[in-house]
Parts: C-alpha cells; structure tokens; sequence
C-alpha cells in the first residue's frame, strides 16, 4: 500500500485538516493508502518511507526525490484544491 | 443586548466545557450550513477532546509542580514560575466564559469588518481564535467583568486581522504564497514589536555581513526539532539541576517527553473537531463575498517550514533559557520549559523584516522574547488564575506553583491589554479603540513591503 505523509509545523493544526481532507477524498475515489501525519522537524531523509509528501509549509530540499512533495496549502484556503487533490491521485496511481 | 450577552456567557460557563462548547460548535455548523449529523459529530468530539486534554494536562500539572519550586532553590535561581505552554493554555482560554462565545462572535465580526472594506482578510483560522480568549481571560481576571472581557477578545481579533493585512505583501512576497495573510498573533504580535527593530538592525552593517547557513544550524540541531526528544533533554536537565537524583530525573524526563508529545496530540483532535466547522464557515463566507478580493487568513504554521525559520526557531531554544537567568536580576521568574518546542511561531514573521537572515532573526527574537519573559512573569497571577479557574480541574497543590504561557503572555496585545484595562474601565474601553483606529492608519500609511522587501 501507498503511503501519504500530511506535514505542517506543528503537526497538529494544519496538518490535521490535510487529514481529514485527504481521507475523505481517499474513500471517495477508492483509492487505497495510508495517511500519515507529522511534524515538519521530526522527518529525516533517512527514515522517510513514503510516497507522497503532501504539505502546509516548505519541505527541505533533501526530499525531493525520496517522495513526490506537493504543496497542500490549496486544501486549507480552499482555492485550487480540485488540482492539488488530482495531482495527489495521480501520484498514488503511478506505478514508479 | 449587554444583560443578555451576559447571561448568555454564565449560562454557558455554568454548563462547564465538556457540554457549554461543544453545544456553540454543534449549533454555528448548524447554522453555517454543515449537516446535522456532521455538525453534532463536531460538537461531540469537541468534548471528547477536552476529556482527553483534561487527562493529559493533569500529567502536566504533577510534572511541573515537581520542577518549579525544586529548581528555584536548588540552583539559587529565582526561576520558581513554570512555562505549561500553548497547547494546554489553548485549551484552557476556550473553557471559559469569553472562550465559550469567541468562535461564532469572531466570525460575525469578521464578516462585518469585511462588508465595511475595514480589512481584507478572511480569517479561516479559527481555531486560533483561542489567543482572542485567553486576551479576554486576563482581562475579565483584571477587571471581573465579562463584558469587558469580550470586548477585549474581540478587538484583539480586530488587531489581528489589521496585523494580517499590513503584513500580507510582504509575507506573500517572502514566502512566495500568494494570496494568504497571517491573522495569527502568535506570530503577527511579536512582529508588530519587532517592525522598529528590524528597521534598525538593517542599518548596522556588521551584522548583515555576519552568515549563517540556516541548513547547516537545521541538520545539527535537528534533534531539538522534535518536542518529544526536546521534552526529555529538557526534563532531564532541569530535573538534575533541580537536585533530585538520576533514577528520578529520567522518570522527570520521561513524563515531560510525555507531555510534549501527548497535549498536542489532544490539541489535534480538538482541531480535527473544529475542522469541519471552519469549512462550512470559510464556504458560507466565500459565497457572499464573491467577486472580492480578499486574503485568507491562516495559522503562521504555514510559514515556519521556511529554513531561517527552522533554523532561528531551534537557536532560540538554549537562547531561551539563557534570556530567562540573565533577566532574572531584571525580575524575570519565568522558568522557560513547554513553549521552548515552538520558537518557530516566535521566528516566522521576523524572518521577513531581515529578508530571511538567520542571525538576525535569531536577534529579533531574541529582543522581543526578552521584553516578553519580564511580561509572562507580570502576567503570571492572571494565568494562574485562569488554570486554577477553568473546569480543566488541573492538579495544583495550592500556594505552591504559579503559572505562566510563555509564547501568549510574551505577546504585546496580551500584556498591553492586561495592563491597560487596570485602569477605568472607561479609560481602557476609550484608549483601546484609539490604538486600534492607530493601528488602521499605519497599516494604510506605511508599505512594510517597501521597508522590508529584500532589495536585489
């Protein structure tokens, strides 16, 4: 199974509305994988196993290439999110 | 419409958080448009949050009170008043009166001052509504009044929508996220003081041509980054500092690595809790305001992935500590200890006033943490009040500890209002006003983009 990583700062606020959103668009286009959440400062490059990062703020530069980062601010403002969520579907549809 | 407010508030409060809060969030999704059913959810787990904030806040309370006063004398320091930090304080300014009624008033003011063009941003953050309640607390602790207490809550969120507008060009422009504003004083309040500093230590030219790879300070500090490991170091240093032997201060250690980890995780389902309402409003509120240009507000926890202020937030944790003894002859008492986990909130907005350099945002915050340690230590009786207050039933064995929140009492609004509304009510409800109407004429007056913005 696909993994997605939900990162903010904190790890408690805007990260837990990534959550939610991303779950729920999750079961609604069946896909299957599991949803993660942390805080920016406890990931290291060395022990991230996921496939998508999917975050509220900037992620170093080293995960690029561990992951596929995407920006998840739309899903907090409300404005663009159909695409981020799309860009997140086809991330956990690829085959790499 | 003031009697009524009023009874509305101790009826409210009378019913205690676990049913008074809950039933507000329950009824504004309801009105807001959210389904029955979602919206009773949100109302349920807003009460199964604070169960479980309740129970990890109690392990706070017998973590801390065993620290404080063993510290104090046993170092000789005067550092007897403990930090219990924002998670918890969060949770506490919503349990009282003005906190039970901050969420639907603050959206109501909001689209008012947006229908009037007073501001422009529309703030979808609102769970950080709480700051506006613990303003409100200190000021119905001060001043015994309720009203007043609202009223104080509620123009803090007026300042900080005013902060978010004065700041968005240039937070926009430095962290390239077009479109947002930062209405979130636990980051936008230590700006509003840094905004003279900034300008000056931009004109000292030493200090520019000193560099600081922010990545480098990141990797090698890395391990502070994360509270629950920060907990532990901390637990354990001010335990064996505080005179108790090896075995008890790694069970110290270990129950503070507890509380950083467990309290946010509470926090979290709190916010997972207000997460639905916050959508319905932010969609019941983009439907009328269509066709506008408006930013949305956010949580600074947006900006503080940024590595300055990774970088500056982790220096502040031993710059912290070392604030806290050197102003102790100045009469600080504050011991600094939870909130040492989140320096990045102090660092996100004076990272643009220095175009991202990591020494001198470090020295920013350096400079607004120090005025703000004398003020958690000032504002000490009024938080400690409002722990022993709240329903939240923390554990304190009385006359013993005193309390304080590091990042809200440091914030300039939470201690100018405090003072401020120790004189007449008149006065303070009078002067308030002014400084906020101040406030609307600098923010159109002078461009912190231009001032501030990174010449290339």
């Amino acid at each position: 199974m696909k993994t997605v990583y939900v990162v903010c700062a904190t790890g408690i606020a805007t990260s837990t509305m990534l959550r939610l959103k991303v779950e729920s668009f999750l079961e609604e286009r069946g896909i299957e994988a599991r949803v993660l959440q942390f805080r920016v400062t406890e990931l290291s490059p060395e022990r991230v196993e996921a496939d998508v990062i999917l975050a509220t703020t900037e992620i170093p530069p080293e995960f690029e290439g561990l992951a596929t980062v995407i920006n998840g601010i739309s899903l907090i403002t409300g404005i663009g999110q159909g695409e981020t969520l799309e860009s997140l579907a086809r991330a956990l549809r690829d085959d790499s | 419409m003031e009697g009524i407010l009023t009874s509305i508030g101790e009826f409210l409060n009378g019913l205690g958080p676990l049913i008074a809060l809950p039933v507000v969030i329950a009824l504004l999704g309801i009105i807001l448009g959210q389904k029955w059913d979602s919206a009773i959810r949100s109302g349920l787990m807003t009460a199964v949050a604070f169960v479980g904030i309740f129970l990890t806040v109690g392990l706070l309370g017998s973590t801390v009170s065993t620290i404080g006063q063993t510290f104090a004398t046993n170092t000789g320091t005067n550092l007897d008043i403990i930090d219990i930090g924002w998670p918890a304080a969060s949770a506490l300014a919503f349990a009282t009166p003005v906190g039970n009624l901050i969420i639907p008033l603050g959206i109501l003011l909001n689209v008012l001052l947006l229908i009037f063009g007073l501001t422009q941003t529309l703030d979808v953050d609102i769970w950080n509504f709480w700051h506006m309640a613990f303003v409100g607390a200190l000021v119905q602790f001060v001043t015994g009044s309720f009203m007043l207490g609202l009223f104080a809550a509620l123009l803090t969120l007026v300042i900080a929508l005013f902060l978010a507008d004065w700041s968005a060009p240039l937070i926009q422009k430095h962290f390239k996220m077009p479109g947002i504003s930062i209405p979130h004083l636990q980051s936008a309040g230590y700006m509003l003081l840094a905004v003279p500093f900034g300008w000056l230590v931009n004109r000292v030219a030493f200090l520019k041509n000193m560099k600081l790879n922010p990545d480098t300070i990141r990797k090698k500090l890395g391990l502070l980054g994360e509270p629950m490991v920060l907990g532990f170091i901390i637990g354990f240093l001010l335990g064996i500092l505080g005179g108790q032997g090896l075995k008890d201060a790694i069970l110290t250690a270990v129950n503070t690595a507890a509380v950083m980890l467990l309290i946010p995780r509470m926090v979290s389902i709190l916010v997972e809790a207000l997460t639905p309402v916050a959508e319905a409003a932010s969609k019941y509120m983009t439907k009328r305001f269509k066709g506008r240009e408006f930013y949305i507000g956010l949580d600074s926890a947006v900006l503080a992935g940024n590595s300055t202020v990774i970088a500056a937030g982790l220096l502040l944790v031993p710059l912290e500590i070392l604030l806290a003894l050197a102003l102790s002859p100045l009469g600080n008492r504050t011991l600094p200890f939870i909130d040492l986990a989140d320096g990045v909130f102090v660092a996100a907005m004076l990272a643009p006033l220095v175009a991202g350099d990591v020494i001198l945002t470090t020295l920013l915050g350096v400079i607004v943490m120090g005025i703000g340690l004398i003020f958690t230590t000032l504002l000490a009786p009024g938080v400690t009040q409002l722990v022993n207050t709240s329903s939240l039933g923390l554990d304190i064995p009385t006359g013993y500890a005193t309390y304080t929140v590091m990042s809200d009492a440091a914030i300039p609004t939470s201690y100018g209002l405090y003072y401020l509304f120790q004189t007449p009510a008149a006065i303070a409800v009078i002067v308030s006003l002014l400084l906020v109407v101040g406030l609307y004429y600098l923010k159109r007056s002078v461009n912190l983009e231009k001032l501030f913005g990174a010449k290339k």
